[in-house]
């Protein structure tokens, strides 16, 4: 449901998969060009409709992005990191929760 | 250590610190104020302005160096390792440009403001080496850019005026000194388009394609429409400058025709980006941005109009004011009002027990409020002054410029205070 909305969404990019794990809803915007990655996270935090914590696979650091979560009034977290070929990142893991209230 | 906190380190040290990207956007506030005081203070001099070292001169060294470049050199360092996903080896030679192109800068202005061929020499050369070492830093980051080819692509055309524009630059600053160009006025123009149209204007069009789908929410351009745009927007600074080294005013009007096609296609692209964009808020920072996209092809149709006689007897001068100050600066502080909150709160310390300053709050000070209000009516002023040659309207129009870059200066020096206290 979350994936059809978001691909069809006018303005936002294809190639987002989305997955539930108990604890979390996960994105996988690895393979996107900046700033789409950025774009397709606020974009489902808008939506509102994926609980409080939400994991992002990605495959640079969105640092833009912390920012446009602090107004939001969302938290974010490294929680895992790869590095390749000559110490260029290759995997980043960010996990964002929605702030108490 | 715990993996958590390697994890954090990790990400903390792919930002560069802030007193290195904040020392060029310092600089870039504090020469606006320059050249505004430059402009106001010998602004009969400014609607009839034909060339020649004096104040004017200076003032436009003031705005081409001292504001856009710095701030380019400033956004690429701290923009390009990220996208780039690798940070600098080393910090020393982004720090050796600071120290070349800053000092380099405000010397050249001041031996142009005060007639010191002697001084202008050295200054030009100082502030070129730099601007050589800046090429080279970013040429390496580009070569790793492979996701970003129409952001690379106009890097790299703009890498390539920079070098043609550094080296006319010298030539034309020997020339004050032993005369060895056949046409100083020819190679002068050759110069702006270089400057103006080429490095600084293929900057400000690659980087749209990033920052203001960024600012918008909204997705990259089509990277098809977005290649044609780069290679009609190179052709037109190619056949411009060569026009102008050759002295054809065909090849100018070439190139003129295809700038306007360029600027019709991005212009387009940008618009559905903006269309498109989850944020229809934009705030006051996009008002400066439209209009400066308004001014690109009026400039072009200025520069036409001055090649056949029907710009009046100021329209080069006008063709001149437009391109720097209407188009380049004009975008480029509608970015740096947007992006500065940005990288400030990025940068800033975490107060006990709450979180970073939100960029909401940093980008609603009445400071950059009234930095565009001044901003706009200088710019409107100053057009008028040159167009109807009213040497006290360009007086009153420097005069609200400087107060708008005064404002300007003192955001820019508080957030920068509060990023660098966190490296400290």
């Amino acid at each position: 449901m979350l994936k059809r909305r978001i691909v069809t969404r006018a303005g936002t990019v294809q190639g987002a998969r989305i997955w539930r794990t108990a604890d979390a809803v996960h994105v996988d915007l690895r393979g996107l060009d900046p700033p789409a990655p950025m774009v397709q996270i606020l974009h489902i935090i808008d939506e509102g409709e994926i609980g409080a914590v939400l994991v992002a696979h990605l495959d640079r650091e969105p640092v833009f992005l912390y920012p446009e979560l602090d107004d939001r009034g969302w938290h974010h977290e490294i929680v895992a990191l790869s590095y390749g070929e000559a110490g260029r990142v290759d995997e980043v893991k960010l996990r964002m929760t929605r702030a108490e209230t | 250590m715990t993996v958590a906190a390697t994890f954090l380190a990790g990400a903390k040290s792919r930002l560069l610190p802030a007193t290195i990207p904040f020392r060029f956007f310092a600089a870039a506030a504090g020469f606006q104020v320059l050249m505004w005081l430059a402009l106001t203070l010998n602004s009969g001099e400014v609607t009839g302005f034909r060339g020649g070292v004096g104040p004017v001169l200076a003032a436009i060294h003031l705005l081409t160096l001292g504001v856009l470049a710095m701030t380019a050199i400033g956004a690429s360092a701290q923009l390009l390792p990220v996208a780039t996903r690798r940070p600098l080896a080393a910090f020393w030679p982004i720090k050796l440009v600071s120290w070349l192109v800053i000092p380099g800068t405000a010397a050249l202005a001041l031996a142009m403001y005060t007639l010191q061929t002697t001084i202008m020499i050295p200054a030009a050369i100082a502030t070129t080496a730099g601007l050589l070492v800046f090429t080279a830093l970013l040429g390496d980051n580009l070569r790793r850019a492979g996701s970003l080819p129409v952001v690379a692509a106009y890097g790299w055309a703009a890498l390539a005026a920079l070098v043609l524009l550094v080296g006319l630059g010298v030539a034309l600053a020997l020339d004050y000194e032993i005369a060895l160009l056949p046409d100083h006025a020819n190679v002068a123009l050759a110069h702006l388009i270089l400057g103006g149209f080429g490095f600084m204007g293929l900057l400000a069009l690659g980087f749209s394609h990033v920052l203001i789908p960024m600012f918008a929410l909204a997705a990259a351009p089509a990277r098809r429409s977005s290649l044609i745009g780069f290679f009609l927007a190179v052709s037109a600074v190619m056949v411009g400058a060569l026009g102008a080294l050759a002295g054809s005013a065909a090849m100018l009007t070439l190139g003129a025709l295809v700038g306007l096609g360029a600027c019709g296609l991005h212009l387009w692209l940008m618009h559905a980006v903006l269309k498109s964009g989850m944020r229809k808020r934009l705030g006051l920072s996009f008002v400066l941005i439209r209009v400066a996209w308004l001014i690109l092809p009026t400039t072009l149709i200025v520069g036409i109009a001055v090649l056949y006689g029907l710009a009046g007897p100021n329209g080069s001068t006008l063709f001149g004011f437009l391109l720097v100050g209407g188009w380049l600066l004009t975008f480029l502080l509608g970015v740096l009002q947007r992006i500065l909150p940005f990288l400030a709160s990025m940068h800033a310390t975490r107060p006990a027990g709450s979180g970073p300053p939100l960029t909401s709050e940093l980008a609603a000070s009445e400071l950059l409020k009234l930095h565009s209000i001044c901003h706009l009516a200088a710019l409107g002023l100053i057009t008028v002054s040159i167009a109807l040659d009213l040497t006290w309207l360009a007086a009153i129009g420097g005069a609200i410029g400087l107060v708008g870059s005064g404002a300007f200066a003192w955001f820019t020096a508080t957030i920068t205070r509060r990023a660098v206290a966190t490296h400290r």
